[in-house]
C-alpha cells in the first residue's frame, strides 16, 4: 500500500486540460520527483493535493484511505505541507509569527509570545534548521526565507512535504544545503514530493520521479535505473538536440555594439551591482547566473527604466546612459523581456496594437491622428512574416498561446532591424517548436551582425547558443568564458561565487 | 458595438435596482407603480420634461467624461468635483468681471477660464501621481474638500456680495448667460457643448496617439514604461483633460443655470460622474446614455416628490443600488476573464493592471 | 472670560470634537490593516447618528438607541464586507455607494417615519448624560477637562489602546495584519480570511456607529441630514497622516478636533477665515503624502 496514491486525476480550466487521468504512487519515506516542462501540469496537480483547487474527477488516497481535500486546512490536518514557489510569508511579521501563523499558541485571545518563541526554537534545534525567531522576515535572505517555509510545514507536523520548484531562487550552495535538509527530514520519517524541471536535481535527490507532459503522466522512473537524457526525452517527447551553430563571423567584422562600463545600480533596497561587459556585433554573449543576482537590474538599466544608475552604457560607441527609453529604442536597442505578459505585452490589447507599441508615435499624422488601417495592415504582414498563428490582427494578445505571444514580442522588436538585442529567458515556458523558432531568430540576428545579449538561467541553452558566456553573481560579472573553454562545472562554480582569479575580467 | 451583452446586463442591473427601490416604497406604504409612473412622466412626458432631463444630464455628461478618461488610463480620479468647483468659480469670476466684452468672446473666455482652472486643479494630484507616485485616490478625495471650502471662502470673503441670503458671487454679465434652447426650461447651450465633448473625447480615445497611450498605460503601465512611452506626461495630460472637463461642467452650470457662483452648488455632480462612467462602462457614448438615465431619475424625482409625497432621496437609494450592482457585476465579468487567464499555462499572477472595466 | 478659561474651553471642545474622529479613525485603521480601506466611514457614521436618534426616540431610551446604532453600523459594515470581498466589487466605488445609500436612506426614512426633512430633534429625547463625579468634576480646571464629558468621549479614549492591543497582541489581530499584507499567505495556512475581514470591518462598523451616535446625542439630541459633514474622510485623513499607527492616528484626530474648536471661536473673534481651518486636515494629508513620497524619490535619485 502506497503512502500517497493518486488515481485518475483530471482537472480542466476553461479551454485548458491541465491534468488528464493522472495516477501516481508515492511510497513512505521517499523523495519523489515530479518533473515536466512549464505548463505540463505539475503545479495544478500540487494545488489539487493541497486543497487549493478541486479535481473534476479521480481520487486521492492517503495510507490507503480515500481523502477529500477541500481546502488547505484539510491538507494540513492530513499532514500535508507545501512550500510554494512564491513564498507565502508576511514580510512585516517575525520569523516565529510566520512559522506559527494560523496555529499560534495562545492564552485566551492573546498570542503567547513566550511559548511561541520556545516552540520555534525547539523545532529549529530538532531539525537543525537555525533561524532567529525574532527577526523580521523582510530582513531575511531568500535561502533563510525558504527555511522559514520549511519550518512552517514542520510546525504543523506535516508528514508529506511538497516543494514546488524550491531551487529556482537558490544558489548552488543553498540548493546543496536544502538537499541535506530534505534528506534528514526523510530519514526522520517524512515523505517528500519535489517539483522541478532541473534534471540533475532529480538524479541527485530523488528515489523515483514521475514525468508529466501536457497534463499527462508519461512515465515513472527509478533514478538509479535511468539517465538524465532518458528523463529529458520523456519530458519533451523527442530527443533534445542543440541547434546547429554556425561558425562565428570573422574577427575583422567584430566591433563592439553594446558596451557597459562600471554600471552600478543602487536604488532602494536593491543590491548594488557593478557590471562591465561588451557585446560585439555578430556574437551572442550569454549571461549565466542564478536568478536574482542582478539580471533584472541589468536589463532595467540597459533599457532605461531603473532609478539610481551610474556608470556608462554605449550603443555603437555612443553613450545612451542618460537617454530615455524611447530614444534608446530608436537608436537600435531591442528587448525580449523575461516576463512577456507584464513587460513585453499588454494582454488586454489586440495583436496589432501590441505590434505598434514601438513606433505608433512615428506613424501619427497631424494632430496626433493614427492611421489605424495602415497600422492594422502592417500588423497583418508581420503575422505572416513571423508565423504568428491567430485568426487576424484584431485578436486579443491575451488569448494567444505562449509561443505565439512571444512571437508577437519578437516581431515587434525585430521589425526595425536592431543593432543590439537583449533577450531574457526568451524560450522559457515555450513548447519545443516555438523555442526552436526563437533560437533560430537569435542565430539569424547573430549572422546579420547584431549584438545579442542572452540572459538565461538555462545553462544548456546558453552552452548551445552563446559565443561567450559571462557569469553574473551578486551583481557582478565574476567570470567570462569563450564557448570552447566553458564547462558546466566551471560555470557552476562561478554561479556560486567561487571564482578563480584568472577568470575575472 | 462589439456585443449587446454588456448593454443588456446594464439594463438588467438598473431594473433590479428600480425593483428594490419599488419594494422599499411599498414597504413604507407608498404606491411604487404610481410613483415610477409619475417619475417617468415628469422625466419624459412632454417636451419641457425632456428638456429638463437633458438639463439635469448636462453636467453629468461632462463629469462622466472627465471620470472615464482618467479611468481609461488607470487613474482613479475621484477629484472631478473639485475641478468643477474651481472651474465654476473661475467662469463666474470672468463673467462678472469683464462685463464690457460682447457675448461670444465673453462666453468663450468664461468657458476657457473654467476649463483652464479646472485642468490646473486636476494637475495637482496628477503631478503628485506622475512624479512622486502618490496614490491619487486619497489626494483627489482630500482636494475635493479643499476646493469646496476654498471657493466658499472666496464668496464669503474677497468676493462677498452684501445682502445675499446664501454665500454666492455677483451675477455674471447678462451677455455671458447662455442662450436657452427650449421655452420654459433652463436647458441651455452648454448641453450642446457636452454633446460636442462626447464626440471629441471618443475621437481622442479612439484615433489619436494620446488615446493609444491612455489605453496602453491603463491596461499595463509597466509595459508602457518598458516600451518607452511617456507615462508621466500622459498621466499629467489625462489629469489635465479630466480636470478641464470638470471645469467645463462647473462653467456650464454657472453660465447656463445659476448665473453666478453659489457655494456648495454641486452637491455631488462630480461623484455622479463616477456613477456615469461606471454605468457607461467607460465608453463616451455609454457615458452619454448613462448621464441621460441619471438625469431622468434626478429630474423626475423632484416632480415625483411633489405629486406623490415620496421623498426624492429614494432616488439616491436607487442610484446607490445601481452602483453596487454594476460594481459587483463588472467584477464578476472581470473575475471570469481572470480565471481563464490563470488557467493558461504560463499566465503570470503578477502585474495585473486591470482598472475598472 | 479670562484666558485660562478660554484655553480650558477650547481644550474641552477639542476633546469633544475629536471623539467621533477618533472612533471613526480606529475603524478606518482596522480596515486599512486588513487591506480593505473603507471610505464608507462617513456613511456608517451617519447611519449611527440616525439610528441612535430614531431608536432612542421610539424606545424613549438613548441607551437602547446607542446599542441599535452599534448594531446598524455592524450590519452595514457586514454588507460592505460581503460586497467587496465575496462579490469583489471595487473598494472605492463600494465605499462611495455606501455613503450615498446611507445619505439617501436616512433622508428617506426621516421623511417617511417622522414626516420631516432637514433636522429631526425629538422633543423628549435626552442627550447622553455627562459624567459627574462629585468632587472630581467640580475641580476648577481638571474637572472640566477630564470629568465632564459624555461616556462616548471616554469610550473613544479607551478605543485607542484597545484597538492597538487587539491588532498587535491578539491572535485575530495578528491574522488581520497578515491578511492585509499577504492575503494569499494567510489563506494558505488556513486562516479564515473572510471571517477575519468581517471581524475587522464589523468592529469598524460598531466604532462608526458610536462615532455617529456621539455626533447625534453627545451634546444635543438631534439628527440632521448629512450631519457627518465629511468627518469620515477627516478620520481617514488622520489614519493616513499617522501612517496607520493607532496612537498617532488618535493624536491627529485631536489635532483636527482642535482646528474645528478653534475655528468656531475664531469665526467670532478674528479675521482668519474659518474655511482655512476646515481645509487644514485635508491639506495636511496631501502635503504629508507628497513629502513622504518626495523623500523616497529623492533618496532613489540621489544615490
Amino acid at each position: 500500500m502506497s503512502f500517497l496514491e493518486l488515481r485518475g486525476i483530471r482537472k480542466t480550466y476553461p479551454g485548458v486540460l491541465a491534468n488528464d487521468d493522472i495516477s501516481l504512487h508515492v511510497e513512505a519515506g521517499e523523495i519523489h520527483g515530479l518533473v515536466g516542462e512549464n505548463g505540463a501540469g505539475k503545479s495544478t496537480l500540487m494545488k489539487l493535493l493541497y486543497g487549493m483547487e478541486q479535481p473534476d474527477a479521480g481520487e486521492i488516497r492517503l495510507n490507503g484511505k480515500r481523502v477529500m481535500i477541500a481546502n488547505p486546512q484539510d491538507a494540513i490536518r492530513l499532514g500535508i505541507g507545501m512550500v510554494h514557489q512564491h513564498f507565502q510569508l508576511v514580510p512585516s511579521l517575525t520569523v516565529a509569527e510566520n512559522i506559527a501563523l494560523g496555529a499560534e499558541p495562545r492564552y485566551g485571545p492573546f498570542l503567547n509570545r513566550f511559548r511561541l518563541r520556545r516552540q520555534v526554537q525547539a523545532l529549529s534545534e530538532q531539525f537543525g534548521l537555525q533561524v532567529d525567531p525574532n527577526a523580521l522576515v523582510s530582513d531575511l535572505p531568500v535561502g533563510l526565507q525558504q527555511r522559514v517555509e520549511i519550518l512552517k510545514m514542520l510546525y504543523r507536523n506535516a508528514r508529506l512535504l511538497i516543494l514546488d520548484e524550491p531551487s529556482a531562487v537558490l544558489t548552488p550552495q543553498e540548493v546543496e544545503s536544502l538537499f541535506g535538509v530534505l534528506r534528514r527530514l526523510v530519514a526522520g520519517g517524512c515523505t517528500a514530493i519535489f517539483i522541478t524541471h532541473k534534471l540533475y536535481e532529480i538524479m541527485a535527490l530523488c528515489t523515483r520521479a514521475t514525468v508529466l507532459r501536457r497534463g499527462r503522466v508519461v512515465g515513472t522512473v527509478q533514478t538509479v535505473d535511468t539517465t538524465p537524457s532518458e528523463i529529458a526525452r520523456l519530458m519533451v517527447g523527442h530527443e533534445v538536440e542543440a541547434p546547429v551553430i554556425t561558425e562565428a563571423p570573422a574577427d575583422g567584422r567584430r566591433r563592439p555594439r553594446l558596451e557597459v562600463r562600471n554600471l552600478q545600480i543602487t536604488s532602494g533596497s536593491r543590491r548594488a551591482t557593478q557590471i562591465d561587459l561588451t557585446v560585439f556585433g555578430g556574437e551572442i554573449l550569454g549571461i549565466a547566473g542564478v536568478e536574482g543576482n542582478g539580471q533584472q537590474e541589468l536589463v532595467e538599466a540597459l533599457i532605461g527604466v531603473a532609478d539610481g544608475v551610474s556608470g556608462e552604457v554605449l550603443l555603437d560607441g555612443e553613450s545612451i546612459t542618460r537617454v530615455p527609453t524611447r530614444t534608446r529604442r530608436e537608436r537600435g536597442l531591442a528587448l525580449i523581456p523575461e516576463d512577456r505578459q507584464t513587460e513585453g505585452l499588454s494582454k488586454a490589447m489586440a495583436i496589432w496594437e501590441n505590434l505598434s507599441a514601438g513606433d505608433y508615435y512615428q506613424q501619427a499624422q497631424g494632430l496626433g491622428v493614427l492611421p489605424l488601417g495602415q497600422m492594422r495592415a502592417m500588423a497583418a504582414g508581420l503575422l505572416n512574416r513571423f508565423d504568428i498563428r491567430a485568426t487576424d490582427e484584431r485578436v486579443g494578445v491575451g488569448t494567444l498561446s505562449g509561443g505565439n505571444a512571444q512571437k508577437v514580442v519578437i516581431a515587434r522588436e525585430l521589425m526595425r532591424d536592431p543593432s543590439v538585442l537583449v533577450a531574457v529567458q526568451p524560450t522559457r515556458g515555450l513548447d519545443i517548436g516555438a523555442a526552436g523558432f526563437v533560437q533560430e531568430q537569435l542565430l539569424r540576428l547573430r549572422g546579420a551582425g547584431v549584438g545579442v545579449l542572452l540572459i538565461s538561467a538555462d545553462l544548456d541553452e546558453l552552452l548551445a547558443l552563446s559565443d561567450r558566456i559571462a557569469v553574473l553573481f551578486n551583481g557582478r560579472i565574476v567570470a567570462q568564458f569563450p564557448r570552447a573553454a566553458a564547462t558546466r562545472e566551471q560555470i557552476g562554480l562561478a554561479m556560486a561565487g567561487k571564482t578563480m582569479s584568472e577568470n575575472i575580467l | 458595438m462589439k456585443s449587446l451583452a454588456p448593454i443588456i446586463r446594464t439594463v438588467l442591473t438598473i431594473l433590479l435596482a428600480l425593483l428594490v427601490g419599488g419594494i422599499i416604497m411599498q414597504l413604507s406604504g407608498k404606491d411604487a407603480l404610481n410613483a415610477y409612473g409619475v417619475l417617468l412622466n415628469s422625466a419624459f412626458g412632454n417636451p419641457r420634461a425632456i428638456a429638463n432631463t437633458l438639463l439635469t444630464a448636462t453636467p453629468l455628461i461632462f463629469t462622466g467624461l472627465a471620470t472615464l478618461i482618467a479611468f481609461r488610463a488607470g487613474i482613479f480620479n475621484v477629484g472631478v468635483e473639485g475641478s468643477l468647483y474651481v472651474g465654476a468659480f473661475a467662469a463666474a469670476w470672468v463673467g462678472f468681471t469683464f462685463t464690457g466684452l460682447p457675448a461670444l468672446p465673453l462666453i468663450g473666455l468664461c468657458f476657457s477660464a473654467g476649463a483652464l482652472v479646472g485642468g490646473l486643479w486636476g494637475l495637482i494630484p496628477g503631478y503628485l501621481k506622475a512624479r512622486l507616485r502618490v496614490d491619487e485616490i486619497v489626494t483627489t478625495i482630500m482636494l475635493n474638500y479643499v476646493a469646496i471650502l476654498f471657493t466658499d471662502y472666496l464668496v464669503t470673503g474677497p468676493f462677498f456680495v452684501p445682502g445675499m441670503a446664501n454665500a454666492m458671487s455677483a451675477q455674471v454679465a447678462e451677455q455671458a448667460q447662455l442662450p436657452r434652447l427650449v421655452e420654459r426650461s433652463q436647458l441651455n447651450a452648454s448641453f450642446i457643448l457636452a454633446l460636442v465633448s462626447v464626440i471629441v473625447v471618443a475621437w481622442l480615445l479612439r484615433r489619436t496617439t494620446l488615446g493609444y497611450e491612455v489605453k496602453t498605460i491603463g491596461s499595463n503601465p509597466l509595459f508602457a514604461r518598458w516600451m518607452g512611452m511617456p507615462v508621466a506626461r500622459t498621466i499629467l495630460l489625462v489629469m489635465f483633460i479630466s480636470g478641464l472637463l470638470g471645469g467645463l461642467a462647473g462653467a456650464g452650470q454657472v453660465l447656463g443655470v445659476h448665473y453666478r457662483f453659489v457655494s456648495g452648488f454641486s452637491r455631488g455632480l462630480g461623484f455622479d460622474g463616477i456613477v456615469v462612467a461606471l454605468l457607461g462602462r467607460n465608453s463616451p457614448l455609454g457615458a452619454l446614455l448613462a448621464a441621460l438615465f441619471l438625469g431622468a431619475l434626478r429630474n423626475g424625482s423632484s416632480t415625483m416628490e411633489m405629486f406623490t409625497q415620496i421623498p426624492r432621496d429614494l432616488i439616491d437609494i436607487v442610484i446607490a443600488l445601481v452602483i453596487f450592482f454594476v460594481a459587483v457585476e463588472i467584477s464578476f465579468g472581470w473575475l471570469k476573464r481572470r480565471t481563464i487567464a490563470a488557467a493558461t499555462p504560463e499566465a503570470e499572477q503578477k502585474g495585473q493592471a486591470d482598472g475598472l472595466a | 472670560m479670562d484666558s485660562l478659561d478660554l484655553i480650558v474651553n477650547i481644550a474641552a471642545a477639542t476633546l469633544r470634537l475629536g471623539t467621533p474622529l477618533i472612533l471613526a479613525a480606529m475603524a478606518g485603521l482596522l480596515s486599512l490593516q486588513v487591506g480593505q480601506v473603507n471610505i464608507g466611514l462617513e456613511g456608517l457614521m451617519l447611519a449611527g447618528a440616525f439610528t441612535v436618534v430614531a431608536v432612542g426616540f421610539a424606545t424613549q431610551s438613548v441607551l437602547v438607541g446607542l446599542l441599535a446604532a452599534i448594531v446598524v453600523g455592524m450590519l452595514l459594515a457586514a454588507v460592505f464586507t460581503l460586497v467587496v470581498t465575496r462579490l469583489k466589487a471595487n473598494l472605492i466605488i463600494a465605499g462611495l455607494a455606501l455613503n450615498l445609500l446611507v445619505s439617501g436612506g436616512t433622508a428617506y426614512l426621516l421623511s417617511v417615519l417622522f414626516g420631516t426633512s432637514g433636522t429631526f430633534s425629538p422633543p423628549d429625547l435626552e442627550s447622553l448624560p455627562s459624567l459627574y463625579i462629585p468632587g472630581l468634576s467640580d475641580l476648577p480646571v481638571l474637572g472640566r477637562l477630564l470629568f465632564s464629558f459624555s461616556p462616548l468621549v471616554y469610550m473613544s479614549w479607551l478605543a485607542v489602546p484597545l484597538v492597538a492591543i487587539f491588532l498587535y497582541r491578539t491572535v485575530p489581530g495578528l491574522h488581520i495584519r497578515a491578511i492585509g499584507q499577504n492575503e494569499e499567505a494567510a489563506r494558505s495556512v488556513g486562516i479564515p480570511v473572510r471571517a477575519r475581514q468581517y471581524l475587522a470591518l464589523m468592529l469598524g462598523g460598531a466604532l462608526c456607529g458610536l462615532a455617529g451616535a456621539h455626533l447625534a446625542v453627545g451634546d444635543l439630541a438631534l439628527f440632521r441630514e448629512d450631519m457627518t459633514a465629511g468627518r469620515g474622510f477627516i478620520a481617514l485623513a488622520a489614519v493616513y497622516f499617522a501612517a496607520g499607527r493607532p496612537g498617532f492616528s488618535a493624536l491627529a484626530c485631536l489635532l483636527f478636533g482642535l482646528f474645528e474648536a478653534v475655528q468656531f471661536r475664531l469665526q467670532l473673534a478674528s479675521s482668519t477665515p474659518p474655511q482655512f481651518f476646515q481645509m487644514l486636515p485635508y491639506l495636511m494629508v496631501v502635503v504629508t503624502l507628497a513629502l513622504i513620497s518626495a523623500r523616497k524619490e529623492w533618496r532613489k535619485g540621489w544615490s
